[in-house]
C-alpha cells in the first residue's frame, strides 16, 4: 500500500512540475523593461555563486547576429545578487565587440545598443560583477 | 638546375599572387567556408554535447528576425506566404507533427510581427493541437496568447509568450531524449522562415534582403548536424536530410567575406551605443540565388501541399 502512495505522490510531483512552468517574472519584467521599441527575442538566465577567482566571465552562450539589425542587450539582476550582472560578446575571431562594463571608468550599463554590420554567431558571455554570487538575467531584443 | 629554376620561379609567382591579393583587398579579414567534410558523419553528430546543441539552437535565425527586416524594407504583409494549407489533423505521426509545429511557428512569428494578431488565432489552434499531439501542449499559454491576440493590446508580450513557449518545448524534449522532435522542430521553423524571404525577395529584391538570404550559408551546417544524428532513422527524416543537402549545395559557390574595424562606441543620453564597422560581405548571382529560391520553394511545398 505505501509503495503505491509513494508511486502516486511521485506521479502528481512530476504531473505539478511538468504543468508548472511557469515564466520566471525576472524573466518577464526585464522583457517588458526593455523599452516600447524593443522586440523579444531571447533570454539568457544566469544564476551563479562567488567565484574562486576572478578571471574570464562564467555564463557563456552562443547566438547568431544579423547585419543591418540593431539589437538590445539588457540585464536585470534580482534583488538579492551581490553583483551586477555585466556582458561582454566576441565575435568568430575572438575579438570583443561590446561590452557593458567600462573598465576605465567603472560604469555599468543596464542596456547597450548593438548596430550589428557583420552577420555571425557571437559569443554571449555574463558574470556578476567582481565574481559575485547573483541570479539574473540577460535579454536580447531588436530595435528599430 | 632546370628544376630550381622552376622551383624559384614557382615560389615568386605564389609570393606574387600573394601580394597581389592583399593588395586589391587590403580590408578583407577573411572568409565563411563550408566545414572541409561536406557532410558531417553521423557518429560526430552524436557525440554533440547537450550544450552544443543548445548552441546549434540559439543560432538558429529568428523568422521574427526576417519579419523585422520586411518591416524594414516596407514590405507589405501578405498572407499569400502562409502555411494556411496545413491541417493540423492530418498530420500523423510525431515527426510531421514537430516539423508541422516549427512551421507554424514562424508564421506565427510573421504574423506578431505585423500585428496581424487576430488572423493568428486559427494557427494558434492548430499550434496547440500539434504541441498536444507530441505532448508538450503544458508549455504552449493558448488562452493567454490567444488574449494577448485578440486584444491587440501588448505586442511585447505576445512576441514573448510565443517565442518563450518555442523555447521551452524545444528544452524539454532535448532533455527528455526527444532530440530528433526538437530537430525538426527548428528545421521546420528554419525552413517557412527561409522560404518567407525567398518569396519576397522575387517582388521586392532588396540587397539587405538577398544578403541576409545568402548569409544563411553561416548556420546551414549546424542545422544539418542537428538533423544528422537521425538521418538513418526512418525514410521521411532521411528525405529530409536530403532536402538540407539540397540546399546546402546550392549555397556552395555563395562567398561571404569580412572586412575588419574597431567598433565604434557613444553614449546617447546615458545609454551605449556600439555601431560594428566591421562587415559581412555576400557575393552571390543571380543565378545562385534563383537556385536558392527555388530549391526552398520546391522542399517547402512538398511539406506544406497536401498536408
Amino acid at each position: 500500500m505505501k509503495k503505491y502512495l509513494t508511486v502516486l505522490l511521485l506521479l502528481l510531483v512530476a504531473g505539478f512540475m511538468a504543468k508548472g512552468q511557469t515564466t520566471d517574472p525576472l524573466v518577464s519584467n526585464c522583457v517588458m523593461n526593455a523599452g516600447t521599441d524593443a522586440k523579444y527575442l531571447k533570454d539568457f538566465r544566469v544564476q551563479l555563486g562567488k567565484a574562486a577567482a576572478a578571471g574570464e566571465p562564467r555564463y557563456k552562450a552562443q547566438m547568431s547576429l544579423w547585419k543591418n539589425t540593431k539589437y538590445r542587450f539588457s540585464m536585470c539582476n534580482s534583488e538579492d545578487s551581490n553583483g551586477k550582472l555585466i556582458l561582454s560578446i566576441k565575435d568568430n575571431s575572438n575579438k570583443i565587440v561590446l561590452s557593458s562594463f567600462d573598465q576605465k571608468t567603472g560604469k555599468i550599463y543596464p542596456y547597450v545598443d548593438f548596430v550589428c554590420n557583420k552577420s555571425g554567431i557571437y559569443q554571449l558571455h555574463y558574470d556578476f560583477t567582481g565574481g559575485n554570487q547573483g541570479s539574473g538575467v540577460g535579454v536580447v531584443s531588436m530595435v528599430k | 638546375m632546370k628544376g630550381r629554376s622552376i622551383l624559384y620561379l614557382l615560389v615568386a609567382l605564389v609570393l606574387l599572387v600573394g601580394w597581389s591579393s592583399c593588395r586589391n583587398s587590403p580590408k578583407k579579414s577573411s572568409e565563411f567556408v563550408f566545414p572541409e567534410a561536406d557532410s558531417v558523419p553521423v557518429g560526430e553528430a552524436e557525440k554533440l554535447s547537450a550544450e552544443a546543441i543548445a548552441d546549434i539552437s540559439n543560432n538558429m535565425s529568428s523568422p521574427v528576425e526576417i519579419a523585422n527586416l520586411l518591416q524594414v524594407m516596407s514590405v507589405p504583409f501578405s498572407s499569400d506566404y502562409l502555411a494556411s494549407s496545413l491541417d493540423p489533423n492530418k498530420q500523423q505521426t510525431a515527426f510531421d507533427k514537430a516539423l508541422t509545429l516549427g512551421i507554424l511557428g514562424a508564421d506565427l512569428g510573421y504574423l506578431n510581427m505585423y500585428e496581424k494578431t487576430g488572423s493568428s488565432i486559427d494557427i494558434l489552434s492548430s499550434i496547440r493541437k500539434l504541441a498536444e499531439g507530441i505532448r508538450v501542449g503544458q508549455f504552449f499559454d493558448f488562452e493567454t496568447i490567444k488574449r494577448l491576440s485578440l486584444n491587440r493590446s501588448n505586442l511585447d508580450s505576445l512576441l514573448f509568450l510565443s517565442i518563450d513557449s518555442y523555447t521551452q518545448i524545444d528544452k524539454y524534449l532535448r532533455d527528455n531524449d526527444r532530440g530528433q522532435l526538437s530537430a525538426l522542430m527548428i528545421i521546420g521553423v528554419w525552413i517557412e522562415a527561409q522560404y518567407l524571404a525567398t518569396q519576397v525577395v522575387k517582388k521586392y529584391p532588396d540587397p539587405m534582403l538577398k544578403d541576409r538570404i545568402g548569409e544563411q550559408k553561416i548556420i546551414l551546417n549546424d542545422l544539418i548536424m542537428l538533423a544528422s544524428p537521425y538521418c538513418s532513422h526512418d525514410t521521411e527524416f532521411n528525405a529530409l536530410c536530403r532536402s538540407l543537402q539540397e540546399i546546402k549545395d546550392k549555397y556552395r559557390d555563395v562567398r561571404i567575406t569580412y572586412t575588419l574595424g574597431d567598433p565604434v562606441s557613444v553614449e546617447i543620453n546615458g545609454a551605449l551605443v556600439i555601431q560594428q564597422t566591421e562587415k559581412s560581405i555576400v557575393e552571390m548571382s543571380d543565378e545562385q540565388l534563383e537556385g536558392i529560391i527555388e530549391v526552398t520553394r520546391s522542399i517547402r511545398d512538398k511539406l506544406v501541399i497536401n498536408n
